[in-house]
């Protein structure tokens, strides 16, 4: 449903991601580790096409988009939802008009529709009631919601998550991680961006470390817990010491890859 | 133009205008004042003060109306413009409108666009007539010059290719405002100081086009 072929890319003139090659199944739930700067979100953001690889291939939904021809990619971001770390809502509209945004611009649904719609999927993030109120005017955890909402709102086949739970508090996690479930039953196809271990260990049918530009490690969460690779083992316990934290002295500037911004227009 | 874009536009309209009203009818009353004083006292010294309706009434009408009313939205509109895009490009919006398969040029420079090219010609004949009142207060009052007098040489000096000169200029500034803000909003790179060097750069670069521009739609105009 996923495939990403020997990506590779280059941002502030540093290899973010060197060959790196990933599948998602249909119906996987897939969450990505890694150290900031190691490319995860970067990753996420070609498997949506707001970034081109320098080399690689990228399909998705049985469409190459690589090549960022716009029908496909339109055809193709119709059917993926993205949450955005802190939800990207529009600050001018609020939460009702934010989530209805998209159905309202595809005209394919009846105002009657849309709102039957919009007052669901709040219900399933937990802010029904808070329809009315602005961005500006809740938390940034009640943010991450609304933002996942307005993914959710038009059924997606595949959701994208750029760190869902950071900055949550443990309960609003608890439902961000339970309605992640809800979508894997539902046979929902998944990339989960987090550093959250406890997140990741609960939703994951497998997990992938990046490491050095390529997927250094993946297999089920069991098999990760399980593993004698040093890297592996350094990510799950934080250790400070260990290969990972070796290339990071190395590499100061790859913290502040996390905001590069797309290049699709 | 779907009819939510024009809506859109609409609403904008009514809050370019209303935000740059005052500053508008403050900024051509003293300009009208200032170039009647200025005027009005050198035409005073060849005992020909009469003439100063026409002198107001061009110079506003050709030239100074289109002008200020440009060089206030740019600061008041534009540099808004830039940061508010600025800031929605550096919080993901601009991204999740991309991904929602939003156009951003539809959605948001169009109607930017749309409202500031109606709005300026509208703000600068309201800047015209408040600056050619401000004009007519200090002829009267301070140079002595009769209403009946102003009027009647402001209405023969004026033509219809001033009032044109004037519009025209006016809708170019009011494309090249919207224009520049949006260009720089979406270019904004890094965090609150890309947002601020956005707008910094929309006054700049709209400052320099219209009065360059300016120049030359009055040589146009004029040969």
């Amino acid at each position: 449903m996923i495939e990403l072929k020997d990506v590779h890319k280059q941002l502030g003139g540093r290899m973010i991601l060197d060959g790196l090659s990933l599948t998602v199944e249909e119906g996987e739930t897939l969450v990505i580790l890694g150290r900031s700067g190691t490319g995860k979100s970067v990753t996420l953001r070609h498997v949506i096409g707001l970034l081109t690889p320098d080399h690689g291939e990228i399909e998705v939904l049985g469409e190459e988009i690589s090549h960022h021809k716009p029908e496909i990619l339109r055809k193709v971001r119709r059917r993926i939802g993205y949450l955005f770390q802190d939800g990207a809502l529009l600050n001018w509209l609020n939460l009702a008009d934010n989530i209805g945004l998209p159905l309202r611009e595809r005209r394919a649904h009846s105002e009657e529709e849309i709102q039957q719609r919009i007052a669901e999927v709040l219900c399933e993030v937990e802010l029904d009631g808070h329809a009315t109120k602005l961005p500006s005017e809740i938390s940034g955890g009640m943010r991450k919601r609304a933002g996942l909402a307005r993914a959710l709102v038009c059924q997606p086949e595949i959701m994208l998550y750029d760190e869902p739970t950071s900055g949550l508090d443990p309960i609003s996690s608890s439902v961000i991680n339970g309605l992640i479930m809800k979508l894997k039953e539902m046979g929902i196809t998944q990339m989960v961006v987090t550093h959250d271990m406890k997140s990741a260990f609960e939703v994951a049918d497998r997990i992938a470390l990046l490491h050095g530009g390529k997927v250094h490690a993946l297999g089920t969460a069991n098999e990760f817990r399980g593993s004698s690779d040093p890297a592996v083992q350094q990510f799950i316990h934080g250790n400070v010491e260990g290969p990972l934290a070796r290339e990071f002295r190395e590499d100061p500037g790859a913290d502040s890859l996390n905001n590069e911004e797309s290049e699709e227009s | 133009m779907t009819r939510r874009r024009l809506r859109d536009s609409l609403d904008l309209c009514y809050i370019y205008c209303t935000g740059s009203f005052t500053v508008t009818a403050v900024v051509a009353l003293f300009t009208g004042m200032i170039l009647a004083l200025n005027g009005g006292l050198s035409l005073q010294e060849l005992g020909q003060e009469s003439l100063i309706g026409r002198i107001v009434a061009v110079s506003l009408i050709r030239e100074m109306g289109p002008f200020m009313t440009a060089l206030i939205l740019t600061a008041s509109i534009g540099s808004g413009i830039a940061a508010e895009l600025g800031t929605m490009k550096i919080s993901e919006e601009i991204d999740a409108l991309r991904i929602m398969s939003i156009s951003p040029v539809r959605f948001l420079i169009l109607p930017r666009l749309v409202a500031l090219t109606l709005v300026t010609p509208v703000l600068t004949i309201f800047a015209g007539l408040i600056g050619i009142l401000g004009g007519i207060f200090v002829a009267h009052f301070q140079l002595g010059v009769g209403w009946m007098a102003f009027r009647n040489d402001a209405l023969e000096a004026l033509t219809l290719e001033d009032i044109q000169t004037g519009l025209f200029k006016s809708v170019v500034f009011g494309v090249t405002i919207a224009t520049v803000g949006c260009t720089q909003g979406l270019l904004t790179r890094g965090g609150a100081t890309g947002v601020g060097q956005a707008a910094r750069r929309a006054v700049v670069v709209s400052f320099l086009l219209i009065i360059i521009m300016g120049y030359y739609i009055s040589w146009s105009f004029l040969t």
